[in-house]
């Protein structure tokens, strides 16, 4: 799975739930295949929270530069690299230069760890790498669209190659004070070009929006 | 058919000798992450200072005296290059057939040495560099360009330019140590080239930990580690 990759479903960065086009936000299905509606099964008080956030939506805590957490770190439409080496998966994101590096020799999750990427764990089912978070700390968005988790929140996810230039990323969320059950998302992945390159991506002091990142990728005279 | 899998095989043996093995989690000796010049890491010019022009010099001194509040490693921007390697922080290498990947605990930073051959990118103002290496027998070599002036080389003030340009040698010298060394050249800031050297350590069994930014009520930002507090 070496190499770079970005999510084939520009429209779940801005809501992982069906969502009708707005002012800079393309329309998109859902990516939660289960529940089977396409819908996050919140908790009532968590749907209310939801609400709040959307209605706050500059709350983003990717828009103050914070690591995506997970499953967020797969969706932006913005490349990552995928590095197998040894008893090491690692999946090193182009913005906010989020990055996991995770074991894949058995080694126990560590405890009293609490961070935005978590403590992932990894293994291989045949040719399918399934990775454990946990040790989530709860201050991150799914989406720029308020949807979101606490620190109760657990993800397995299974990476799959289904062809060569395709990597099926699949996660299955649990956290029992958010929803009333776990529900799974799944998101293709595609191979960008042999020479594609991770340009570095960092934020500057005092600026608090996505739109003012110092994205290197936009000054590259291309 | 079985001649071509025994040609393989050779010639994989003779790609591995021809190269080093950096890979595992390290972490710097000594104090370089203080103050450059007291640390005794500077190895060229012999008398250990960093040849400064004149009104570079005042600079440091200004920054020195503001250090507490203008240090940004303290706000937790990402430290630049060669100070990420000093720190007193953990990094783990990887490697593939591609690059050599460097994650540094400090601010999650990430640098990718890109073995391919191709050129920079030019003129772009990277906090951590743009790296082009090349492995010279089991020394990595690698020339990093295209740097941010918002970065400093230690603790005490020490800072550079956009005009840096680092050239670093990794050499795995034991299991247990890599040398490390940079050349700094920055001919706004500095009359000539100069040379630091540190020992980067082994960490058995080590894993990374994250470290990341808050901003307090005051607006004052803050290294946060992974603890139950910081849920």
């Amino acid at each position: 799975m070496q190499g770079v990759w970005q999510s084939a479903v520009i429209s779940a960065a801005f809501d992982v739930q069906a969502h009708e086009a707005d002012d800079q936000i393309p329309a998109g299905p859902s990516v939660i295949v289960d529940p089977p509606d396409g819908k996050l099964p919140y908790l009532p008080e968590a749907a209310k929270q939801a609400k709040l956030n959307w209605d706050q939506r500059d709350r983003d805590p990717v828009g103050y530069c914070h690591p995506h957490g997970v499953p967020r770190q797969l969706v932006p439409p913005f490349p990552l690299e995928v590095v197998q080496d040894g008893d090491y998966f690692a999946i090193l994101s182009e913005t906010e230069h989020s990055v996991r590096v995770i074991p894949l020799n058995g080694r126990p999750h560590r405890k009293n760890y609490w961070a935005w990427m978590g403590d992932s764990r990894g293994h291989w089912e045949r040719d399918t790498l399934v990775v454990d978070v946990s040790g989530l700390n709860g201050k991150t968005w799914l989406d720029q669209a308020g949807n979101f988790v606490d620190e109760n929140e657990k993800v397995v996810e299974r990476f799959t190659m289904t062809g060569p230039d395709r990597i099926l990323y699949e996660a299955t969320v649990s956290d029992p004070t958010v929803y009333s059950r776990p529900w799974t998302m799944r998101i293709p992945l595609a191979r960008r070009p042999k020479n594609t390159e991770l340009i570095e991506y960092d934020c500057v002091e005092g600026e608090r929006d996505v739109v003012h990142h110092q994205n290197l990728q936009r000054q590259r005279a291309k | 058919m079985r001649i071509r899998l025994l040609c393989l095989l050779a010639s994989g043996a003779v790609l591995h000798a021809a190269t080093g093995d950096l890979r595992g989690v390290w972490k710097a000796d000594g104090k370089a992450y203080l103050n450059l010049e007291t640390a005794g890491v500077i190895v060229d010019p012999p008398s250990g200072k960093i040849p400064y022009r004149p009104e570079a010099r005042i600079r440091v001194a200004e920054n020195f005296a503001k250090r507490a509040s203008a240090d940004p490693d303290a706000r937790c921007f990402q430290p630049g290059v060669p100070r990420a390697t000093g720190l007193p922080y953990r990094l783990q290498i990887l490697e593939n057939a591609r690059a050599v990947y460097i994650v540094y605990e400090r601010a999650h930073s990430y640098r990718i040495l890109y073995l391919d051959g191709r050129p920079h990118n030019d003129g772009l103002p990277y906090t951590m560099g743009d790296s082009r290496a090349h492995w010279e027998g089991s020394t990595l070599v690698a020339d990093v360009a295209s740097f941010s002036d918002q970065t400093w080389l230690d603790g005490a003030g020490h800072y550079h330019s956009d005009q840096l340009h680092v050239v670093e040698r990794y050499t795995r010298t034991s299991p247990e140590t890599i040398a490390y060394e940079a050349t700094i050249e920055d001919p706004t800031v500095f009359t000539a080239p100069w040379k630091l050297r540190v020992t980067l350590r082994r960490q058995p069994g080590a894993e990374l930990t994250e470290d990341e930014c808050e901003v307090d009520s005051n607006g004052a930002r803050h290294h946060v580690a992974p603890s139950k507090d910081s849920k």
